[in-house]
């Protein structure tokens, strides 16, 4: 299995509910959210601190819709799959990398990720220059060594393609709510209404020092 | 022959090494594939190598013994029976289930209609037992009309799917009960959702409304057994003009001066429009009811579905119920020996430092956050000599796992002294309490 590694020092991802209604447009066909409650979808904001990788230290930052996963028969079974509609990340390089190898769809411009850990929280900031794209903030609960299996699904023009994903690393998770969301009016957040999406997240999840392992790309 | 607990203790590496160990039910809820039976397999394969023994057995494990004070229990995993335990998961509140008098009133019915109603209330299915019932809880209730339902869950579905229609609103806490969600859904109302008890987040919900609006709250929320903040919820649906329905599934019989519920104890009953309470819970047996205007009463008998297809209640069910609603009026001191009970857990779980969280009712969390763990305090306290349900996600939410303790009037002092004793030496070997 020839997999691609990339090392990071912090990743924090949040949950939000999100109306069915504006989450299925940001999804391409056949794709189809999964939904939390009754007519809501969830959008995940995700930030990543990569320390190292096939194209350097860069810094991520993820917009995502969760999807069920494609199950196979006899095939791995993930935690959970999602459709990431946009993300940016710090450097050129890492964009171009990711667009080309992985068909994930970019916002074109480099953004800078604020991570301050305080007192068992950690506050993200995403900014494009001056510009801030979207802060939030995770706390944490138990820690432990986890390896957990994702489905990451694409679409562009050359076609639909979807890859396991495996996080590893110091994990917690809980649905305290007890984190934050503020999203600014910014080209990433199109599509997005704030007054619509709750403004505090219903799963936070946060892991250190860890690894991203991608497996190869399939076409669908 | 091999024993049940060596075979799971095998099976869990095999878990382990699918990546199974923080699975739960929500991850099989959906997958994408051709196959309608997707599902089937994986979830199969995680029941069998890795939740059944790691502690899902413990749900629904078969009880010998009527849900009394202190029940026997068959351990499905070890195949053991477990004697004398303190009950602490039944709903029977008042502790009605076991009356003589109920038991009698319904083999009485039984040996006189037969095991069922063999129709549907609208059709052949009424008998003059639902007659007399539903007209004891209009005047218990102080309303026009009360329609019973076979089942407290077909209430929440008929009546809200039965008022609502698209492009209506319907607005409820997040902690409502299943039965509220899918009420709504069947109705194809715009649903809204407003964070628990946060009287802004509901102003906005409301201000966004569109269509008829219907606010749905609990009487008491049944995983944290706390109130609605009634007054306030009142005012925001005067000020926006939207109907207000109250569940007292676990309320109702229990609160207020006259045991007529959470509206009576806020001084709020004539200004709920919809009442709806259960019969599983403080009655002791099954079904529910509306009570209302008899136009409200009128027109859910035309149009909510899950009564008008159901059979209706069957008469021994009925009977016993009316019996079990005369003692609750009748017994007053029920009422006060449940909250003398009530008040001797909170006391005794929080002096230990037990996290019981806002807790103002018979239904006291006892909250572990510990999804991993909280099965393994479970077995322990069902050993030591306890019976209490684990709850965790996704009946609540992910690492917000609970025990949920359900105090009877029927309880005596040295039951629930034993009761909490154990529960917090299994505690505090935890470090979960002082």
């Amino acid at each position: 299995m020839s997999l691609t590694k990339y090392e990071f020092s912090q990743t924090a991802s949040a949950f939000f509910e999100i109306p069915t209604e504006m989450a299925m447009p940001l999804l391409p066909k056949p794709l189809q959210t999964l939904e939390s409650h009754h007519g809501s979808s969830i959008f995940a904001v995700t930030a990543f601190d990569f320390t190292e990788s096939m194209i350097g230290a860069y810094q991520e930052v993820v917009m995502s819709i969760i999807v069920p996963p494609l199950v196979r028969p006899s095939g791995e079974f993930p935690k959970s799959a999602f459709y990431p509609f946009v993300l940016a990340t710090s450097t050129a390089e890492s964009r171009v990398h990711a667009l080309e190898r992985w068909h994930l769809p970019h916002h074109t411009m480099d953004i800078a990720i604020d991570f301050s850990e305080k007192n068992g929280s950690l506050a993200v900031t995403v900014r494009e220059g001056d510009a801030p794209i979207v802060d939030f903030t995770v706390t944490e609960h138990q820690w432990e060594d986890v390896n957990h299996l994702y489905q990451c699904n694409m679409k562009d023009d050359s076609g639909r393609y979807k890859v396991d994903i495996h996080m590893q690393g110091n994990f917690c998770e809980h649905e305290e709510e007890r984190g934050s969301l503020t999203l600014h009016d910014h080209p990433m957040c199109a599509g997005l209404d704030p007054a619509e999406i709750t403004d505090y997240p219903f799963r936070e999840l946060w892991m250190k020092r860890g690894r991203q392992l991608f497996e190869k790309l399939e076409t669908l | 022959m091999e024993s049940p607990k060596k075979k799971v203790k095998e099976l869990s590496a095999t878990a382990a090494a699918h990546g199974f160990d923080d699975f739960d039910h929500s991850n099989f809820y959906s997958g994408s594939s051709d196959d309608a039976f997707c599902m089937l397999d994986p979830m199969d394969e995680w029941w069998g190598t890795r939740a059944y023994g790691a502690g899902y057995y413990q749900f629904g494990l078969p009880m010998q013994t009527a849900p009394l004070p202190t029940v026997d229990i068959r351990e499905t995993l070890g195949n053991e029976v477990l004697k004398n335990l303190v009950n602490f998961s039944s709903y029977n509140y008042l502790g009605l289930s076991y009356r003589p008098e109920v038991i009698e009133a319904a083999v009485e019915a039984t040996r006189k209609y037969g095991l069922g109603a063999s129709g549907s209330p609208v059709l052949s299915g009424t008998m003059e037992l639902h007659e007399e019932l539903a007209e004891k809880l209009a005047k218990f209730k102080r309303k026009e009309t009360a329609l019973l339902f076979s089942t407290g869950y077909s209430v929440n579905l008929g009546v809200i799917s039965g008022l609502m229609r698209p492009g209506d609103t319907v607005i409820t806490d997040q902690y409502s009960h299943a039965s509220v969600v899918d009420g709504i859904i069947l109705s194809k109302a715009r649903v809204s959702f407003f964070r628990h008890n946060k009287i802004d987040d509901l102003e906005k919900k409301l201000k966004r409304a569109t269509g008829k609006k219907l606010v749905v709250v609990e009487g008491v929320y049944s995983m944290d057994g706390d109130l609605p903040v009634l007054p306030e919820i009142v005012d925001l649906c005067k000020r926006y003009d939207a109907r207000i329905m109250i569940d007292e599934a676990h309320s109702a019989f229990i609160f207020g001066e006259n045991g007529r519920g959470v509206a009576e104890h806020f001084g709020l009953e004539d200004e709920i429009d919809i009442h709806m309470g259960t019969f599983s819970k403080s009655l002791g047996g099954i079904g529910g009811f509306v009570a209302g205007s008899f136009k409200l009463t009128n027109y859910l008998r035309a149009f909510a579905r899950s009564r008008v297809f159901s059979c209706a209640l069957p008469p021994g069910v009925t009977a016993g119920i009316s019996k079990a609603l005369d003692i609750a009026i009748d017994e007053p001191e029920l009422r006060k020996r449940l909250w003398e009970n009530v008040h001797f857990a909170q006391n005794k779980l929080r002096e230990a430092g037990v996290d019981i969280g806002d807790s103002e009712s018979q239904v006291i969390p006892v909250m572990i956050r510990d999804d991993k763990h909280i099965f393994s305090y479970a077995e322990q306290l069902i050993h030591e000599g306890v019976y209490l349900n684990p709850v965790r996600f996704p009946a609540v939410g992910k690492h917000r796992s609970r025990f949920r303790i359900s105090i009877s009037a029927g309880h005596t002092n040295e039951q629930l002294e034993r009761g909490c004793d154990i529960l917090i030496n299994v505690m505090q070997r935890h470090g979960l309490c002082r």
